[in-house]
């Protein structure tokens, strides 16, 4: 056992450096441009899986958090002449504001109940922007290119992104670790495992899922401003559309649900096969890319229900060093 | 600037009752697959898809109408649900209910992916059927394909429920829904019986699509605009119940057209999905639903 | 399991290293973003087909018609050849910038062409913006995209101004010469970007050119009936209904408009569906009447007959007639292929610059303009719109009167009355 965890420390330190050094490594834009896209997908699933993975309330909905972040950060850019990085702070506080809102009614629903009510939140937010003058409603909001730098949020390498986007990710993982080891975490863990028991000891489980939502929609908002000054331009369809929450869940199912790295193996194979069947099959016009990643999504799902790290686990038959992690998520059983 | 006159808001009125009675034909089978055995079916609009294919098919290739090739379409399609119970939903009925979302979803990429493939973007219709025309009385006027679908989606709606509460094997069907453990205990095969229920389920979209076909644009993404609404009637008329579906689909239908009408059809998706909210919220269960 | 996951890791990287394998010199590499999955594939599958048409003629694979300006190759480069680097967007914004990115750094191409969807156009041309890549847009008609102050910037077609601006002067003139009454307006448009902003022009112009808007509805695209919509429309009873919709809400509100017996006295559709060459093989004669503003026509062809022959290439090859969009995307390549020609080199400062001293007149290519000349913005100012009517299940130039080939049906017959 001992051995194991040393072996696994020496590991763990590898990836480190692998991780921090990749840009200085890899110089090409577009493996740059893969790894910030990886990068922005695993934070994304990290913070789904707070309430996804950890409260077992499965959202299909996450966009509009995202959506929210983004668009806070973008007006006050825009309007306010404020950066960014206060934008990113103000997105979030913004978005957990709304979540709390939201969650406050809707955590009276199980299972699929829950996942519906958020697509209908999303979507009905999603008219909502689109008809709102105010935010440029349907026709989106350019962000301004110059001038870049660190205090504007702009950069004209992706070096500063992809540091800011890992910078982010381990945010989230910390936060994530943090409400994992809290005896919010351990409520979080009763609730999902045993809600009657929890429930007859006097755990509120409104206020601990409570307590999720506004973390989860906290991190997804700051995500989304990560997108807006990425890519520059913010509309509805492409900030809050249901294809984008689906695409958040994904990304933790695929990985693990209720796992620490969970969604971050699941970013590294999703956008993967994403980028890649689109790359080599997507310029054929005939769909083959979508059929490759269809399938390879079933394939998943069918033969690993527990994720990636699931499927590695078995494979091992030992617990690898996030065995801190919770036990095996069944999330969402019908309650 | 609107001027409302009673033959506006009445032709609104019936016009959302046959859209509706479509909707109520979709989320049939939806509801079936979720009642029976608790998976959410998000590829269920691609059902619908192939459908409209098979009807376009048939007249592209054969001339021959949609009506006529109708029952042929619901066997393929009901063989196809079947198909795809055996290949994928078997392996992960005891999955998190994550898996089963996302098995799902991958079918339903993965089936849009095949139908570009196969045929093609384009989009196609289904054009002089044996519907076409329309009927107009005292200054209403309806179009036949959609009075068609309107009545087909009855037909089709109310066999399915005279199956489930009329006949031997709907009962087991009904029964497995009711009490898994119970119904095998009683020597009910509740393999087949999942079987049976995704063959429904798919038959249904499938001639929920073959009635659009003349009305409504063919192309491999168009599942997308169904499936929502689909979901939402199933909610309202409770997981699992056919006639509450029904009903369902009919309000759903309502509260799109008139609601779009009288409000403003830019909000009508809105209108719909707050709905939706409020009855998740404060009837949880649906108008019908089962326990 | 461990050896299988081993595997994915290996091919995977392969996948990766086989992206930069080597290619041969002469080859001239144009990076091409249209929609080819997706709602909008079946658009961005036909533009596909123009471009590559573009392509085999600059090459010389296919002989020219005299006059053509594509037809010229490129002597100048030794007769290199260009190859097109196609990239597929789905009409995702991120997904455009990826494959952006992708083409200029792995693909190594000289110049980029597309999105056709605004919003993708848009966050496309920043990457080529920040490497120094020309980004030439053949057929995005979002305003603002020329206003960024962009280096790398070209836009080919004119923009909704224009076009807007095109339905009012069409109004004015219907009602001077044909005593048309056309004062209170309905605006019926989709609700992303595009319909967004043609609502807020339109209202705008409306306002200034003393017209009523009865009704304006933004409706959701994807919907699943148009019945609410088509019901306001007839309550407000307009004179005009001004429709910017894609392809399947276009079929979908022509089916709607049938059923419920609503025809106003015109129609006057914002191109896009209602110009898709798949508009009127699925309507057949229920298309007939619709007005809609537009770049390109078949007809035109008795003015400038380069539009017959090529029109007529384009057939052989893929059994399609150009649209307003695929020759857009076809006149995109045929001025990226002049540019590198009198560039004589492959360096983007060369190559924009070239751009930037674009002169080629409206008789040698395929569109009823003037020409195409940038000004400092990137935005060609020679270029203008027609406005069609579906006449016998045609396409045919009704206005400006001075290029128009047949005369306009007006009012629109109803449904009953055909």
């Amino acid at each position: 056992m001992k051995n194991l965890k040393s072996g696994n420390i020496g590991l763990a330190c590898l990836a480190t450096v692998v991780v921090l050094s990749f840009p200085l490594l890899v110089t090409q834009p577009t493996y740059q441009n893969f790894a910030i896209l990886v990068l922005m997908a695993a934070q994304l699933g990290v913070a789904w899986n707070i309430l996804g993975g950890y409260a077992g309330q499965v959202s299909l909905g996450h966009a509009v958090f995202f959506g929210i972040g983004a668009y806070t950060s973008s007006m006050l850019v825009t309007h306010a002449g404020l950066s960014p990085w206060f934008g990113m702070l103000a997105g979030g506080v913004v978005t957990s504001l709304f979540a709390l809102a939201i969650g406050w009614p809707c955590f009276r629903l199980k299972g699929h109940y829950f996942a519906m009510a958020t697509i209908a939140v999303a979507e009905i937010m999603q008219v909502v922007i689109s008809n709102w003058d105010y935010l440029e409603g349907a026709i989106g909001i350019y962000l301004p290119m110059a001038p870049s730098g660190f205090k504007a949020f702009v950069f004209t390498s992706k070096i500063p992104y992809y540091y800011i986007a890992l910078g982010l990710l381990l945010f989230s993982l910390l936060v994530n670790l943090a409400i994992e080891r809290s005896h919010v975490g351990y409520y979080l863990r009763a609730i999902k495992d045993e809600p009657e028991a929890a429930r007859s000891l006097g755990v509120s489980l409104t206020r601990y899922k409570l307590v999720a939502i506004a973390a989860s929609s906290f991190l997804t908002a700051m995500g989304g401003t990560l997108y807006a000054q990425k890519e520059l331009f913010i509309d509805p369809p492409s900030m809050l559309s249901t294809q984008l929450s689906i695409k958040i869940a994904l990304i933790a199912i695929l990985g693990g649900v209720g796992t620490l790295f969970g969604p971050v193996v699941g970013a590294i194979v999703l956008i993967t096969i994403e980028e890649m069947s689109r790359i080599y099959f997507g310029s054929s016009g005939q769909g083959t890319d979508m059929i490759i990643y269809g399938a390879i999504i079933i394939v998943v799902a069918v033969y690993s229900p527990s994720g990636l790290i699931g499927l590695w686990r078995q494979a091992k038959g030992a617990l690898p060093f996030w065995r801190a992690a919770a036990p095996q998520a069944k999330v969402g059983e019908p309650s | 600037m609107v001027h409302l006159s009673t033959e506006l808001l009445l032709q609104t009125l019936l016009s959302g009752i046959l859209i509706g009675l479509i909707y109520a034909l979709v989320a049939v089978g939806l509801t079936l697959i979720f009642g029976v055995m608790d998976v959410v079916n998000f590829a269920h609009g691609e059902f619908v898809m192939l459908g409209m294919y098979g009807a376009f098919w048939g007249m592209a290739l054969f001339t021959l109408d949609p009506l006529v090739t109708l029952p042929l379409t619901a066997l393929l399609l009901f063989g196809f649900g079947v198909l795809i119970y055996q290949v994928v939903i078997r392996r992960i009925l005891t999955a998190p209910m994550l898996s089963q979302i996302f098995a799902t979803f991958g079918m339903m990429i993965l089936l849009r992916g095949l139908a570009q493939f196969l045929w093609k973007p384009d989009n196609r219709l289904v054009s002089h059927s044996l519907v076409d025309g329309k009927i107009a009385f005292s200054g209403l006027q309806f179009g036949g394909p959609q009075l068609m679908a309107g009545g087909g989606a009855i037909v089709v709606t109310l066999a399915v429920w005279l199956f489930l509460n009329r006949t031997r094997l709907g009962t087991a069907l009904e029964a497995t829904a009711i009490d898994r453990e119970a119904a095998t205990l009683m020597g009910i095969n509740t393999q087949s019986m999942f079987a049976l229920a995704w063959g429904i389920g798919a038959a249904c979209a499938g001639i929920a699509g073959v009635l659009l076909s003349t009305f409504f644009p063919i192309f491999p993404e168009v599942g997308a605009n169904f499936v929502l609404i689909a979901f939402v009637v199933v909610v309202l008329g409770g997981f699992g119940s056919v006639a509450g579906a029904f009903w369902a689909g009919i309000i759903v239908g309502e509260v799109e057209v008139l609601g779009g009408f009288l409000i403003g059809p830019t909000y009508k998706t809105a209108l719909v999905l707050t709905l939706f909210l409020l009855v998740l919220l404060f009837k949880p269960k649906g108008l019908m639903g089962k326990a | 399991m461990q050896k299988f996951i081993r595997h994915l890791c290996v091919s995977a990287i392969s996948l990766v290293m086989a992206a930069g394998v080597a290619r041969a010199e002469d080859e001239i590499r144009i990076g091409v973003i249209y929609p080819l999955t997706g709602a909008a594939a079946s658009t961005g599958v036909e533009l596909k087909a123009a471009a590559e048409l573009a392509a085999a003629v600059v090459n010389k694979e296919i002989p020219a018609p005299p006059g053509l300006v594509a037809g010229v190759g490129l002597p100048n480069l030794k007769g290199a050849k260009i190859k097109l680097v196609f990239g597929d967007h789905q009409g995702n914004p991120q997904v455009g910038a990826t494959e952006a990115e992708r083409l200029i750094t792995q693909e190594h191409v000289v110049a980029l062409l597309g999105c056709y969807f605004s919003n993708v156009t848009a966050t496309a041309s920043q990457v080529a913006e920040r490497y120094g890549v020309p980004f030439l847009n053949g057929s995005s008609s979002s305003t603002p995209l020329s206003q960024r102050g962009f280096k790398w910037f070209f836009r080919t077609s004119p923009h909704d101004d224009l076009f807007v601006a095109n339905f009012f002067e069409f109004f004015k003139d219907m009602e001077k010469t044909k005593g048309a009454k056309l004062k209170t307006l309905a605006l019926f448009n989709e609700n992303t970007l595009w319909g967004g902003e043609t609502t807020k022009l339109e209202t705008r112009l409306a306002e200034e050119q003393g017209y009523t808007v009865a009704e304006k509805i933004l409706y959701p695209a994807k919907t699943t009936q148009m019945t609410s919509e088509v019901q306001r429309l007839k309550a407000a009873s307009p004179e005009v209904v001004m429709q910017s919709s894609y392809l399947g809400d276009a079929i979908l509100a022509m089916k709607t408009y049938k059923e419920l017996g609503f025809t106003p006295a015109m129609l006057m559709a914002n191109d896009a569906g209602f110009s898709d060459s798949e508009f009127l093989k699925t309507l057949g004669k229920d298309g007939d009447f619709i007005l809609s503003r537009e770049v390109w026509s078949l007809d035109l062809a008795e003015k400038n007959p380069l539009i017959r022959q090529v029109n007529d290439m384009m057939k052989e090859r893929n059994k399609i007639n150009f649209t307003g969009n695929s020759s857009r995307e076809f006149t995109a390549i045929a001025v990226i292929a002049d540019a590198l020609n009198r560039a004589g080199s492959t360096a983007p400062e060369a190559l924009r610059k070239a751009l930037s001293e674009t002169d080629i007149p409206g008789s040698a290519t395929i569109m009823p303009w003037k020409g195409i000349k940038f000004d400092q913005t990137g935005q060609n100012t020679l270029g203008s719109g027609i406005i069609v009517q579906v006449q016998n299940g045609q396409y045919v130039t009704v206005w400006p009167f001075d290029v128009a080939t047949k005369d306009v049906v007006y009012p629109m017959p109803a449904w009953d009355r055909r």
